[in-house]
């Protein structure tokens, strides 16, 4: 079965992977007498299949987006609706509100988003690598080991928040009666502007079970036989590891990169469920200020000026990693 | 084409049951009950299900008592998120007509349109006793069901092991808060038995605090009234934190910081009574009135006493809202339904249980009435039912002492609460003064406060 | 080409090594030692599920005493696991109507979300197409976007059109498509599958959707059970539209049901716990029986970007 999938995949490789012949325009303009019937044909069903999926996004995720987007150049907010009043344009008001207002604080909102995402991601990534690199090897109770590593991605956020708290508080908390048993004095973990970024980074990495999965699908295709040669020419595991490994897992490792982007620029559940922004004002997280100005407030006019710059932001990350990603991703034979 | 008639067949199923679906939902959507009545109305509360459980039995007496008004309980799940989805409702025209407010929110929510500035009292003979009805520059928003107060809440064994005389009942007797420190040291005991102070006294190992001052935001603003200070003017205009607030709150955090008697309660993660007497750790522990209803089913030895006093004894008045929502066809009869409802002889259940005292002056001074409220209910008779009468009935009807909280005056105390509450907690873990973080947030509380 | 590699393989294999037994020796230290560490890692993973579920059998009080216990026996008020704590008056936390309620939601996004995330992905995956390249990017670009932003327009939308308060505006997304992250998913398993066997299909004469139907869906059978789970999990623990569109008791779903207990002036932490560990069995034992295809289903495949 492996191998014939090992196969499957060298052959996508060259079919897929070559611009040449892979999308649309060109098969137009080649040969276009014969294939345009065809071509046509494949379009059409091709957009039939398409049909549900981007009905859904559309009218699901990207026209409700476009509305907020619109809203964050207008005065709305909910009593205004209630009343029946009628927003009207103000501009880039909005933004200068929220970037000026001392109630609000945005810059110190990207900046620990961003922090917190940076560090998340990093940490994430490494730990799921090693992860994956521990599970990869024979070892007794392998089936099940690997299925725990998951369990923490499928319980529900809050929950796990929760469960977090009551370990790591200064008073009663498991770990700080294991400290304190060491000889070390408590540390208050989540109430302390210091240690919440590490600690709630901690529990992002505990919780990133897909990463694994995803890093021990991605070992399945690190040739062996490039492993096998390297081994015949003595090269150590961490030989191994930094020349063949990391380079032919740098496709997984970009989309990790982009999942866990994804999953930690968007963090809110550890301000809303335990810390409220605090201490001070070190998690009071992108999301979590357009939660309280957006659902909990109704000042969807200031909610989607945040929305707005938070989508650039994130759109602004991506794409970095996306540009530099041409530079250290190694594809396999032709696929560049 | 065996597998696609698989596929179909199985696409069938699900289709099945998508039409079950739909069945179960719209099933359990309209009550039929009462549906002949000539005006229906929602009320809408938080809370945990007892507090349910106790109000659907209010709602149907209600319906039982008249015949044209039907009120269905609409439960809204905790307090936390509360407010949001009312306004998530607001927006789709979908609010109830009547239900709680939510204390932080109500005087901005009535500024907006979207809470009927509407005195439900207007021309009735009686109405709830002065310090609990919300007020917007003078024109009454709405009125609390309850008029709440705290107190110090004591385990009776801890003392009595210790060889300490309770905590005093009346509030002339109030301990300074010097006095309380030391009690609270004498009943603080590390593994091997030592008091704070003492030589080898080890604060990572404490077994017994002596003290747990509750440190929720609204909670702490009697520290600041104790000290002679003030959080809000007295109009609700503005922001005051004036240096006897600031060092009031200062003294509460030194019960953790400097005297090692309280534990580490940061109002963020405060969980209240369980972290307190409740787990059987602490000796006293500040807490509203209603905590008596927590005292059933302990195996703990609860006494009440008054809090004790910096400057001047001090205590804050709080009870949840109830009102009317201005997408309401009804307001009258909300009006109508909400007297009801707030009338102790209708609604006794949480006032028995211990939840609620009653809103109404007269059950504060006439004999027969405080006898069925405080000596008649088991809870508060286990007290006993004379030390809850000075130490908490006698205190709340004391205006000399007991002010309203800021939210029954000031607009916006939620968002002011989004950022006093976390900048807090570096006070309360040391890493800054009460002064510092007041200094650092000043500007974002005056602006939160104007909107 | 799997040619080559098979007999490379083979080669290599066969071969012997001068200092190989000294390098088999170093391995098998190697091997002990991160099997003990995998397991301690894996103790401290299961840590927090383990406290979930020590403090629902522990009274309020127990949980939070100091010092506190790694066994729920043992404290100062504990004598016993407190399994009382799990009969929660129905009132409270109604575990067999939850569920159902549960299910009547995740059930139809499972199956209809899974359908749909397929034949999204065989598009991208297999035929081409005029704006594949930007249709593609828009559906990834959708992952970027909070859920907190389109929540008030989304609920209007629903409230306006009358589903609110039901299930449909939490089931009818999920006819839609099942998620970007799916779709992107299910397209990177299709495209290991070698095009030959479409190519045959055709000749055989069979369409499109009889070449999804036959072919690859067979041939990924393991990512489409993952795909299932992943959409079971996102609805079954998705509290914050829930929170949004059901509003009677009657209709609370499991993740709901939890915020019961947090109360006006307490929090019944026990009762919690207990109604935390229900809520969180029935995708656990999902999970259990499906982690053989799951876990070892997306690793067996692979993955190619």
């Amino acid at each position: 079965m492996r191998l014939n999938l090992r196969g499957a995949l060298g052959t996508t490789t060259c079919c897929d992977g070559c611009p040449h012949n892979g999308y649309g325009m060109n098969i137009f303009r080649k040969e276009k007498k014969e294939k345009s019937i065809i071509a046509i044909k494949e379009q059409r069903a091709a957009y039939v299949f398409l049909i549900p999926a981007f009905l859904g996004l559309s009218l699901i995720t990207y026209l409700p987006l476009l509305a907020a987007l619109i809203v964050g150049f207008t005065d709305l907010t909910v009593f205004m609706l209630v009343r029946g009043e009628a927003p009207s344009f103000v501009g880039l008001e909005n933004f200068r509100f929220i970037f000026t207002n001392p109630s609000i604080n945005f810059l110190n909102s990207i900046y620990v988003t961003i922090y917190f995402a940076l560090f998340a991601i990093i940490s994430s990534v490494i730990y799921s690598m090693f992860i994956a690199v521990l599970l990869n090897r024979k070892m007794p109770g392998r089936t099940f080991l690997r299925a725990v590593f998951y369990i923490p991605y499928i319980l529900p956020s809050a929950a796990v928040m929760i469960s977090w708290f009551f370990l790591l508080r200064y008073e009663g908390g498991l770990v700080n009666y294991i400290l304190v048993n060491m000889g070390f004095d408590r540390v208050h973990f989540l109430s302390s502007a210091d240690t919440v970024i590490p600690a709630l980074v901690m529990i992002a990495v505990w919780t990133c079970g897909n990463l694994i999965v995803i890093f021990l699908a991605g070992l399945q295709n690190v040739p062996r036989v490039y492993m096998e040669a390297a081994e015949v020419d003595g090269a150590n595991f961490w030989q191994r590891f930094w020349r063949i490994t990391i380079p032919c897992m740098t496709p997984i490792i970009f989309f990790n990169m982009l999942m866990s982007l994804v999953v930690n620029l968007q963090v809110v559940v550890p301000a809303l469920a335990v810390t409220s922004g605090g201490p001070g004002q070190s998690t009071m997280f992108m999301t979590y200020l357009l939660y309280h100005f957006g659902p909990r407030t109704g000042q969807y006019a200031f909610a989607s000026a945040m929305a707005f710059v938070f989508f650039l932001i994130s759109a602004l990350l991506a794409a970095v990693i996306f540009l530099t990603s041409k530079s250290w991703i190694f594809y396999e034979g032709d696929d560049k | 084409m065996k597998k696609v008639s698989k596929i179909i067949a199985l696409l069938c199923t699900a289709a099945l049951m998508f039409g079950l679906v739909a069945c179960a939902d719209s099933g359990s959507g309209s009550g039929a009950e009462g549906s002949d009545r000539e005006v229906q109305l929602t009320f809408s509360m938080w809370g945990e299900v007892a507090e349910y459980e106790s109000t659907k039995v209010a709602l149907a007496e209600f319906n039982e008592s008249q015949d044209r008004i039907w009120v269905t309980a609409l439960h809204l799940g905790s307090q936390e998120e509360y407010a949001e989805r009312l306004l998530i409702m607001s927006t789709g025209d979908d609010m109830p007509d009547t239900g709680m407010v939510d204390e932080r929110t109500a005087i901005g929510w009535a500024r907006e349109g979207l809470l009927l500035m509407y005195d439900i009292y207007a021309g009735q003979p009686s109405r709830p006793k002065d310090g609990i009805t919300f007020k917007d520059r003078g024109q009454t928003v709405a009125y609390s069901v309850a008029s709440e107060v705290l107190a110090l809440w004591f385990n009776k064994d801890m003392f009595d092991d210790a060889g300490i005389p309770h905590p005093p009942t009346r509030i002339e007797d109030a301990w300074t808060w010097d006095e309380f420190i030391e009690v609270a040291r004498q009943l603080t005991f590390d593994s091997n038995g030592n008091n704070p102070g003492d030589a080898g006294f080890d604060a990572n190992n404490i077994v017994q605090y002596g003290a747990y001052i509750n440190q929720w935001a609204w909670q702490l603003e009697v520290w600041a009234l104790s000290n002679g200070g003030r959080w809000y003017s007295e109009d609700g205009t503005a922001i005051v934190f004036d240096a006897a607030a600031i060092e009031g709150m200062q003294k509460v955090y030194d019960l953790h910081l400097v005297h090692q008697v309280a534990p580490f309660n940061p109002a963020q993660q405060d969980s209240g009574w369980h972290d307190s007497l409740g787990a059987g750790n602490v000796a006293m522990a500040s807490e509203g009135q209603w905590a008596v209803g927590f005292t059933s089913g302990s195996d703990i030895n609860y006494g009440v006493g008054v809090l004790p006093y910096m400057e001047r004894p001090a205590n804050i008045t709080a009870g949840g809202p109830v009102g009317i929502f201005s997408q309401t066809d009804h307001p009258q009869e909300a009006a109508e339904f909400l007297r009801w409802y707030s009338n102790p002889e209708n609604n006794w259940g949480p006032i028995e249980y211990g939840w609620w005292m009653p809103n109404m002056m007269n059950w504060f001074t006439e004999e027969a009435l405080l006898q069925r409220w405080i000596d008649d209910a088991p809870h508060r008779a286990r007290l006993p039912a004379s030390s809850f009468r000075t130490a908490v009935a006698d205190v709340a009807i004391n205006t000399d002492v007991t002010h309203p909280t800021g939210w029954y005056y000031t607009p916006n105390t939620d968002a002011i609460d989004r950022i006093l509450i976390p900048a807090l907690v570096e006070a309360a873990n040391g890493t800054k003064t009460v002064q510092q973080v007041i200094d650092e947030v000043r500007p974002a509380l005056v602006a939160a406060l104007a909107g | 080409m799997s040619g080559f590699v098979k007999s490379s393989e083979r080669k290599l294999s066969t071969q012997k090594f001068g200092g190989l037994q000294s390098k088999r020796r170093t391995n098998t230290v190697f091997n002990i030692i991160s099997f003990i560490l995998i397991v301690s890692i894996a103790a401290v993973v299961l840590l927090p599920i383990w406290w979930i579920f020590r403090s629902s059998v522990m009274g309020s009080q127990g949980i939070f005493l100091w010092p506190p216990t790694f066994f729920p026996l043992g404290t100062l008020n504990v004598t016993e696991w407190l399994w009382s704590n799990y009969i929660i008056n129905p009132a409270s936390f109604n575990f067999w109507l939850n569920l159902r309620n549960s299910l009547t939601i995740t059930v139809p996004c499972v199956i209809f979300g899974t359908a749909t995330a397929i034949s999204c992905a065989y598009a991208f995956a297999r035929l081409r197409f005029r704006g594949k390249k930007f249709l593609f990017s828009l559906c990834v670009g959708s992952m970027l976007m909070p859920a907190a932003v389109t929540l008030v327009p989304l609920y209007m939308a629903w409230s306006a059109l009358g589903l609110v308060p039901s299930y449909w505006p939490l089931i009818l997304p999920y006819l839609c498509g099942g998620g970007a992250f799916n779709i992107f998913l299910l397209r990177q398993f299709i495209r290991t599958v070698p095009r030959e066997l479409d190519e045959a299909a055709k000749i055989d004469g069979a369409g499109y959707f009889r070449t999804l139907v036959s072919i690859i869906v067979p041939s990924i059978k393991s990512a489409i059970i993952v795909v299932a789970l992943l959409i079971f999990i996102t609805t079954w623990n998705d509290l914050l539209q829930q929170m949004i569109y059901i509003h009677s008791r009657e209709s609370y779903t499991m993740v709901l049901g939890l915020t019961s207990f947090f109360g006006t002036f307490r929090t019944d932490f026990a009762g919690m716990f207990a109604a935390t560990v229900m809520t969180i069995l029935p995708p656990l034992v999902i999970y259990i029986f499906g982690q053989r295809y799951f876990v070892e289903g997306i690793v067996m495949t692979g993955m190619k970007n």
